[in-house]
């Protein structure tokens, strides 16, 4: 061990007395949860492949229109909502009130449009027959996966709606400060993050590509 | 304007969040037509992957704003969570060696 | 922004009981709650057990409360129990919430935890799934039979398989999503507040070995239970969904032809294991940086190594994600992996045998006081150590293809889970509870209840290994009818007798903790004169821990006969200079 120092005068951020990121605690704790989601996401994601390496005849029923296109859509809103929410966080930052909340209604539209697409894709996809269970084209973990994982991301979506809803209202009230919109921002990235894989794995691996 | 030298200094500006969005639109739209080229299942799913993880990575890094904190917390969150996930490819030789236990049809 | 870090976690001293003792966010009232709450599931645990020794030595014997002899889907119903609210309600719930809660936040110097009111919301989410868990005892069919693994497709296939794999089932598998919710919760508080709300001076490297390990555990907990959820929202779907990501096709069960088809019971073992795996882990390493801590303490040296001990904590916590294919050896897995896996599981004793060994360092040449969390610490060396080593035997396929599945393995896991990482939560308990409740537990109680303890699980556990290299598979409810066991019946009831009468000792721990409540000796504010942050602030300490300011802190945690000082010990808050 070294000589010890009086007075507690610390050069390094890692001395205590702060936080060595320099970041709100609340912030850190968002990250943390991101990367315990992100895991509970990539062991559903290493299911989904790991049954479909599995399984014979796997069916591929995404075609160009209306699925992938829709899909596309779909990652369109999503993304730019993505964008939207930085522009609500930057807003926040500056104090502009009404900008934010306006960026953040406009995020919340992404989601909003995203679930409906994505709500009708579901019903489309029910309508011919595809169950969790069984589908009439080839291996029933077809269902069993795209439910469960688009299912999660969809709840995720959902309830991140729901949370830039209470932000929109708590920062126009002055309850809230911009930090909180940033860490809301954290998670609705994330929840784009998600999407950055589920659609490639999920939806462009099952183009049948004798279209 | 006083606001968008605020925005450019603090966070890389707005002009920069348009860029990476066009950036993400535009590896979307080739993730896309990969879909539809003949290449071979591993290949595609080669190239497919790491595009997603490009994209990954530019919404980490800006959207995020991971960039743009302090080195120290990236490297506390990243190794660890890129490890863990590479480790859950682990599972895959049995998958592998469950195709080859099937009856034939 | 930075000290609004710690401003957010100081909150005014509520009033009122519900406000003070219910829904509290203070993170010792917290504390203590996990702690109690493990304290009535280890006794939950505990006469399940009892009932499983009873039916092994006695398998046709009538017993109370089971309604005469216990059938084998009883007996399995017992384990599966016994075993899930041992491992999740005590072993990951007592070290790391309990003991983490209440005194990590004043070791390193903090008002409270970092986010006070997810700390009460993680509690209260545990204490959700322990209802719901117990809930499986009394719904039609009973609890689930198929072990605290759960494995398919005995546990997805509904209630065709047997008693309690319908709404028990069911239930057990809810239970656990819950309890993963409020484990997240948990590590990510454990990791935000050592990072950010450590007081000035309170380098990482100068935290005593109980941050780091609570420290590393939250870590391994925030990145292994993310997957066992996502592991028990896909179990949930096969059960009630109808998806069969977990049953493969053509399985005909109670002559009736199940219908699902697909998929692979071996995905849910992989799934598990990378969490169960760190699991084991985060139940272990919280006791060891208790060890550290009272060896250290009771010796009157500093920790032998502390730098290695760090590495060795983060050493174990990475390995431990590196091995989880090792509880699958004869599963049908790929012998490739196989190999790997053993290589690695092998090689976590190098970090387990430098803590051990710099445990003894820390022994040697020193002055030891024999208190009661002083034997608590040595016996789970001890026992660490016995339970270590018979896992250097089933970490060899070759090995474990006989040994897999039979009371070899039981012995080792019980060794270092069921017995050394309890003896890490006696420990503890004695050590703390003169600063937790400020009063002394009564000594020769405590003494008698570790020698009873001590001995009683090493009669009961050393044998198993004996008549799990005889061939004795887990999860028999009885030796009749299998003509080699027989001969091993004998082992059975001096087991089951030896454990009655250990179980009968804890009576002893029970009551020495409630009676010490209230008539223990009054606790001064250092009784152990130990050198870390807890042991400057008053027995029990005020609601903001630290009185409204923030310590400064000048030493490390093990600063016990320096040369040249004025005690035998400085505390970490002492602006005393010494060079050595």
């Amino acid at each position: 061990m070294a000589t010890i120092e009086t007075g507690g005068t610390t050069t390094s951020v890692w001395g205590g007395g702060a936080s060595p990121f320099a970041i709100p605690s609340k912030k850190l704790g968002m990250w943390l949860f991101i990367v315990s989601d992100a895991l509970t996401f990539s062991a559903l994601l290493i299911a989904y492949s790991y049954s479909r390496v599995a399984s014979a005849d796997w069916p591929l029923p995404f075609h160009f229109w209306p699925s992938i296109v829709v899909a596309s859509v779909m990652t369109f809103c999503l993304l730019s909502s993505s964008v939207t929410m930085v522009m609500a966080v930057a807003a926040a930052k500056q104090g502009r009130v009404g900008a934010t909340v306006n960026w953040l209604l406009a995020t919340m539209l992404g989601g909003v449009a995203f679930i409906i697409l994505h709500a009708n894709e579901w019903r489309t996809l029910i309508g011919e027959g595809l169950r969790p269970f069984d589908n009439p084209w080839g291996s029933p973990l077809f269902g069993a996966t795209f439910f469960t994982c688009t299912g999660l991301h969809m709840l995720h979506v959902t309830i991140g709606v729901i949370v830039l809803g209470v932000m929109a209202i708590g920062f126009k009230k002055g309850r809230y400060p911009a930090d909180y919109v940033e860490i809301s921002g954290l998670y609705w990235h994330f929840v784009d993050l998600v999407w950055m894989f589920i659609f490639p794995l999920i939806y462009l691996m099952s183009v049948p590509l004798e279209h | 304007m006083g606001a968008n030298q605020a925005h450019e200094h603090a966070e890389g500006g707005s002009r920069l969040y348009l860029i990476v969005w066009g950036g993400l639109l535009g590896l979307t739209l080739v993730e896309v037509f990969l879909a539809y080229v003949h290449l071979p299942v591993n290949t595609m799913l080669v190239l497919l992957m790491g595009l997603s993880v490009i994209k990954a990575a530019l919404i980490i890094a800006y959207f995020m704003h991971l960039r743009f904190e302090r080195f120290n917390l990236f490297l506390v969150l990243v190794p660890m969570w890129i490890l863990v996930t590479c480790l859950l490819f682990m599972f895959f030789p049995d998958s592998f060696r469950l195709q080859e236990f099937r009856f034939p049809r | 922004m930075a000290h609004a870090a710690g401003a957010h976690a100081v909150h005014e001293a509520p009033t009122g009981f519900i406000r003070k003792y219910i829904f509290s966010l203070d993170h010792k009232v917290i504390g203590i709650q996990y702690y109690l709450l493990a304290l009535v599931a280890v006794w939950v645990g505990m006469i399940l057990s009892l009932y499983m020794r009873l039916r092994l030595a006695w398998p046709t014997e009538e017993f109370p409360l089971v309604g005469g002899v216990m059938t084998p889907e009883a007996y399995l119903s017992l384990v599966t129990m016994h075993g899930t609210i041992m491992v999740f309600f005590v072993l990951t719930t007592a070290p790391q919430s309990g003991f983490g809660n209440y005194i990590l936040p004043i070791q390193i110097g903090a008002a409270d935890m970092a986010f006070p009111f997810l700390n009460a919301l993680s509690f209260w989410v545990t204490f959700l799934s322990f209802a719901v868990m117990l809930a499986a005892f009394f719904v039609s069919g009973g609890a689930p039979i198929s072990g605290w693994t759960g494995y398919p497709p005995l546990s997805a296939v509904g209630e065709v398989a047997g008693p309690g794999l319908g709404l028990g089932q069911t239930l057990w598998v809810v239970s656990l999503a819950i309890f993963c919710g409020g484990a997240l919760l948990g590590a990510l508080n454990f990791i935000a507040t050592t990072l950010d709300l450590r007081a000035k001076g309170m380098y990482l490297m100068r935290m005593p070995l109980t941050v780091w390990a609570w420290f590393i555990t939250a870590i391994l907990g925030l990145l292994a239970f993310g997957v066992l959820l996502a592991a028990g929202v896909l179990l949930l779907m096969d059960r009630v969904a109808g998806t069969s990501f977990f049953i493969p096709g053509g399985l005909v069960i109670s002559e009736q032809i199940i219908s699902h088809k697909g998929g692979s019971p071996l995905l849910w073992q992989h799934l598990f294991w990378f969490f169960g795996h760190p699991e084991v882990y985060i139940a272990i390493l919280p006791g060891m940086g208790v060890v550290s801590q009272i060896l250290s303490t009771f010796a009157r040296k500093p920790i032998f190594g502390y730098r290695a001990m760090v590495y060795a904590i983060m050493g174990i916590g990475g390995l431990g994600f590196l091995v989880w294919g090792h509880h699958m050896f004869i599963s049908g897995m790929s012998p490739y992996s196989a190999i790997a896996f053993s290589v690695l599981t092998l090689s976590i004793g190098v970090p387990s045998a430098i803590k051990t060994f710099n445990w003894l360092g820390t022994l040697i040449g020193g002055r030891i006081r024999f208190t009661t969390p002083m034997l608590y610490a040595l016996g789970f060396v001890s026992l660490f150590v016995t339970g270590g080593l018979s896992g250097l035997f089933l970490g060899q396929p070759s090995l474990d293809l006989y040994l897999h599945d039979t009371y070899f393995v039981l012995a080792h896991f019980h060794m270092v889970m069921g017995v050394a990482a309890i003896f890490g939560i006696f420990a503890g308990t004695y050590f703390w509870f003169p600063k937790m409740f400020g009063r002394m537990m009564n000594e020769p109680l405590g003494k008698l209840h570790f020698w009873i303890t001590f001995i009683g699980v090493y009669a009961i556990f050393m044998p198993m290994h004996y008549i799990g290299i005889a061939g004795h598979p887990r999860r028999y409810a009885e030796t009749s009818g299998v003509e080699y066991l027989g001969s091993l019946q004998p082992v059975h009831d001096f087991i089951s007798i030896v454990a009655i009468v250990t179980i009968a000792a804890q009576f002893i721990f029970l009551f020495n903790f409630f009676w010490s409540l209230y008539h223990g000796e009054k606790a001064s504010v250092n009784p152990w004169e130990c050198t870390t942050l807890e042991w400057t602030v008053p027995s029990p300490p005020p609601h903001d821990n630290f009185g409204g300011h923030s310590p400064v802190v000048y030493h490390g945690a093990y600063e016990y006969n320096v040369p040249g000082a004025s005690q035998d010990y400085i505390m970490q808050t002492s602006p005393e200079k010494v060079t050595h």
